[in-house]
């Protein structure tokens, strides 16, 4: 959407956004008047269609106007890019019915797949950054000033694919405050508008994408118990099956069937699909030729060729149910989230598999960004529900390859994040001084048959005998579910803090490069907007430290408040007074401030520790004050080795 | 870290799970990261490895094989396959058995059978904990900080068999889980 006048009001105060990025469509959204609202276009339409047209001329379309044109230069327009994510470029998702052309690598980019259009390379991070950045200016358009932005992700996103999103997102302009998982947001819509407690099921099936998530609200505190799925399985799948049944029905073999016709026997089957939710049979014309003059296909035809898709789902629930400890029965609510819980088929099957009919109360294409919305108003402080809380856990196991290509699993999936685990390994050679490590995600036991995620070398061991090294390495996931490994020899202390190289990601040097090409093009001001985003940080931590020095006073020791201050004003001066590319002198003066206050922060989570068993103990009269103790003990800062 | 510590329970092997689930939920609840999305780069960072060491010290506290190696660790014991005392013969040509009469049931698509060789072990993974119990209350009598060295030697044993029957028992939920499926 380049041309648009931009209109900057630097009075409006910027409004956090939800944004659900979607296979199919995508939308955003905001909390008004306390309640979440998506943001409609000048059409009236919430949905923006999630396609990406590249012109002759340069020129980006998104969405409707996109979609229009994919039948003709289906190529060059970019449909369910979200399936692409994070992907390989030998992923076999390139291999499956679709009308694009691939780029291939040469051996010095990173192994991520390109679209090949118009002889540009094009990555799924840059086609879905141009959606992003269309909603992000219809959201500019109502709000004047739009600030961070939560982003949804299906939970059984690995962590190729949440990064390739959290990419997408930087390099649309948006400051990213978290990625949320689409079934926890819808969780999250309905928890708060009917304010339940109870154990929920959350059925997503959207376009590209087949998420379950059981979860347990308990007063605002949202549970993930357990999450599964299946990146690959989604309406899409649907429209691909009655294609190949178009195909066939007009005696044409669709593998031989040129880019046009595959575009748009999948434009028909999905006008096929969105008939057989009402009617009994849909009869469209034959695009291919004259004989037979038309199609036909039943409701009945449509359920069996969706049958096999339903089987996976319904397996994918029965584990995530396993894994949660729960029966069907004991549940006390099914979800219905994503475009395709629309298909009557779908719905019968859902009901049958849990034994009650699911709700849909809330509009299920709309449910993921009124949710992070939610979120997001809440990360940014402007909510008044502020004892919600959301924890998720990790889709997929994390591990790393042992000998013979087994896989040692160090957080096991559906483990709550943040989470931090531990492994030690040893050398198997004499004097061996490099340690290479191999991460993978997934359940199998074979590391070659799980997702490949990082692969690093842990260099400058002291040469020593076979076995005698002791190497830990800490896996961390954060909030985003996105990991970090760190590397270190123990009885030396050698230490290695590892910068993990995505086996399907961008590098940050190549992100960069991609948003000063943006910017290339006209878009924004670097200078400006690094300085913009430098304070807002900082007015955002001041007012933070502010706030913590009038509630735990108590907690400062003699000379530490002054310390505190002086950093404060100065960071305060410099945040009034910046201008040009000051953004670095602003980030100094943060650092400043975060140095100063370190101690105390500590002293101030330990008091939280603290009451928040406090709080339990008083149930729990068994719990002695020796345990509080202890406690002390375990949370005491450590010292860095 | 001492998991037990962390999440303000005691050392011993049966526990209220219900109410340390609470308390993880509190202590969850004052340490998310989402709590400090306006904090300071270094308050972000120490609510984030707090948060999740809780969540660390919770995973082990109630998982029941996790917990008892945690408290063999407490007393100076060293756990893990290849540093616990093997099991006798006697017991490993019991499981052996019994592991071919699972094989043998799946094969025959018997899941009467499968599903009663299950409670049986369900039984038996019962019986374990119970002596866990026992052993480690005597270990930590009256010296929770330093247990006694032979009274845990003696029940090291029961590790392994507990190791032994809940992965039998895995593999029964596998085998229902399949024939369900199919």
């Amino acid at each position: 959407m380049t041309g648009l006048l931009e209109i900057f009001d630097p009075k409006a105060p910027p409004r956090a956004i939800g944004i659900d990025l979607g296979t199919t469509n995508s939308l955003v959204a905001y909390v008004k008047n306390e309640r979440p609202t998506a943001v409609l276009d000048c059409n009236g339409h919430a949905l923006l269609p999630s396609v990406v047209h590249y012109g002759d001329r340069g020129e980006v379309v998104v969405g409707e106007n996109a979609a229009l044109r994919a039948a003709e230069s289906p190529r060059e327009t970019i449909v369910s890019v979200k399936r692409f994510m994070g992907r390989g470029a030998d992923d076999p998702e390139t291999e499956r019915l679709g009308p694009y052309a691939f780029a291939k690598p040469s051996s010095s980019e990173p192994n991520v797949v390109r679209f090949l259009v118009r002889d540009r390379a094009i990555t799924p991070v840059e086609v879905s950054a141009e959606i992003l950045r269309t909603l992000k200016h219809l959201a500019e358009d109502e709000l004047r000033s739009v600030g961070g932005a939560v982003i949804t992700v299906p939970a059984y996103f690995d962590d190729a694919q949440r990064q390739a999103t959290k990419d997408a997102g930087r390099l649309a302009g948006l400051e990213v405050l978290r990625l949320l998982n689409e079934p926890t947001a819808a969780a999250l819509a309905y928890g708060l508008d009917k304010k339940q407690n109870g154990k929920f099921a959350v059925y997503d099936l959207g376009g590209g994408t087949f998420d379950i998530t059981i979860l347990v609200l308990d007063n605002g505190v949202f549970q993930v118990c357990s999450t599964g799925g299946d990146s690959a399985l989604g309406g899409d799948d649907m429209d691909r099956a009655i294609a190949h049944e178009l195909f066939e029905l007009s005696g044409r073999n669709w593998k031989v069937a040129s880019p046009r016709d595959v575009r748009i026997a999948l434009d028909l089957a999905r006008a096929v699909k969105h008939g057989l939710t009402s009617g009994d049979e849909v009869e469209v014309e034959n695009p291919f030729s004259t004989e037979p003059k038309s199609l036909v296909i039943t409701r009945a035809r449509f359920d069996a060729l969706i049958e096999p898709l339903l089987a996976r789902t319904g397996a994918a629930c029965r584990r995530a149910l396993k894994d949660a400890g729960l029966k069907a029965t004991e549940l006390d609510g099914v979800i219905l989230v994503g475009g395709a819980t629309r298909v009557l088929a779908v719905r019968a099957y859902v009901a049958k598999l849990f034994g009650k009919e699911p709700l849909a109360d809330i509009d299920p294409d709309e449910v993921v960004a009124l949710g992070a919305a939610v979120q997001a108003d809440l990360l940014a402080g402007e909510g008044t529900a502020n004892d919600v809380l959301l924890l998720d856990v990790i889709p997929l196991s994390l591990g790393i390859e042992v000998g013979c290509g087994l896989v040692d699993r160090i957080l096991p999936r559906n483990t709550t994040t943040p989470a931090v685990a531990r492994a030690t390994y040893t050398t198997q050679q004499d004097n061996q001084t490099g340690f290479e490590i191999h991460v993978v995600q997934g359940e199998r036991e074979l590391a070659a048959d799980c997702r490949s995620l990082a692969h690093f070398t842990l260099r400058g061991i002291p040469p020593m005998p076979a076995g005698m090294a002791r190497l830990e390495v800490t896996f961390r996931v954060d909030a985003d579910g996105l990991l970090s490994v760190h590397a270190h020899e123990q009885t030396t202390g050698h230490e290695q803090s590892v910068s993990v190289k995505p086996s399907y990601g961008l590098d940050d040097d190549t992100i960069e490069q991609m948003l000063l090409d943006a910017i290339d093009h006209g878009e924004e001001d670097i200078m400006a907007r690094r300085l913009a985003e430098a304070r807002t940080l900082a007015q955002r931590i001041i007012g933070s430290t502010k706030k913590s020095l009038e509630v735990d006073s108590d907690l400062l020791e003699p000379g530490e408040k002054e310390r505190i201050l002086t950093a404060l004003s100065a960071l305060e001066k410099i945040t009034s007074e910046a201008k040009g590319d000051d953004a670095r002198r602003v980030q100094l003066h943060i650092e400043d401030l975060d140095a100063a206050t370190k101690d105390f922060a500590g002293r101030r989570m330990n008091r939280a520790i603290a009451r928040a068993i406090a709080g339990q103990k008083l149930e729990a009269v068994e719990h002695t004050v020796e345990h509080a103790k202890g406690l002390e003990a375990a949370h005491a800062p450590r010292r860095s080795t | 870290m001492d998991p037990f510590a962390v999440i303000g329970a005691p050392r011993r092997f049966d526990l209220d799970l219900s109410a340390l689930e609470k308390t993880h939920r509190e202590l969850a609840r004052a340490l998310h990261p989402d709590k400090f999305a306006h904090a300071s780069t270094s308050e972000r960072r120490i609510a984030l490895e707090k948060a999740a060491t809780v969540n660390e010290a919770w995973r082990i506290v109630r998982d029941p094989i996790r917990r008892a190696e945690a408290l063999f660790g407490i007393g100076g014991i060293a756990v893990g396959h290849t540093r616990e005392p093997q099991a006798s013969s006697a017991f490993l040509m019991d499981v052996l058995e019994q592991r071919e009469a699972l094989a043998q049931a799946r094969k025959d698509r018997d899941m009467v059978k499968v599903r009663a060789l299950g409670e049986h072990f369900e039984a038996r993974a019962k019986a374990a904990e119970e002596k866990l119990t026992q052993g480690f209350a005597l270990a930590f009598a009256g010296r929770e900080s330093a247990p006694d060295r032979g009274a845990l030697e003696t029940v090291l044993p029961v590790l392994g068999e507990l190791r032994f029957y809940r992965r039998f028992i895995d593999e029964v939920s596998a085998i229902i889980e399949e024939e369900e499926v199919s």
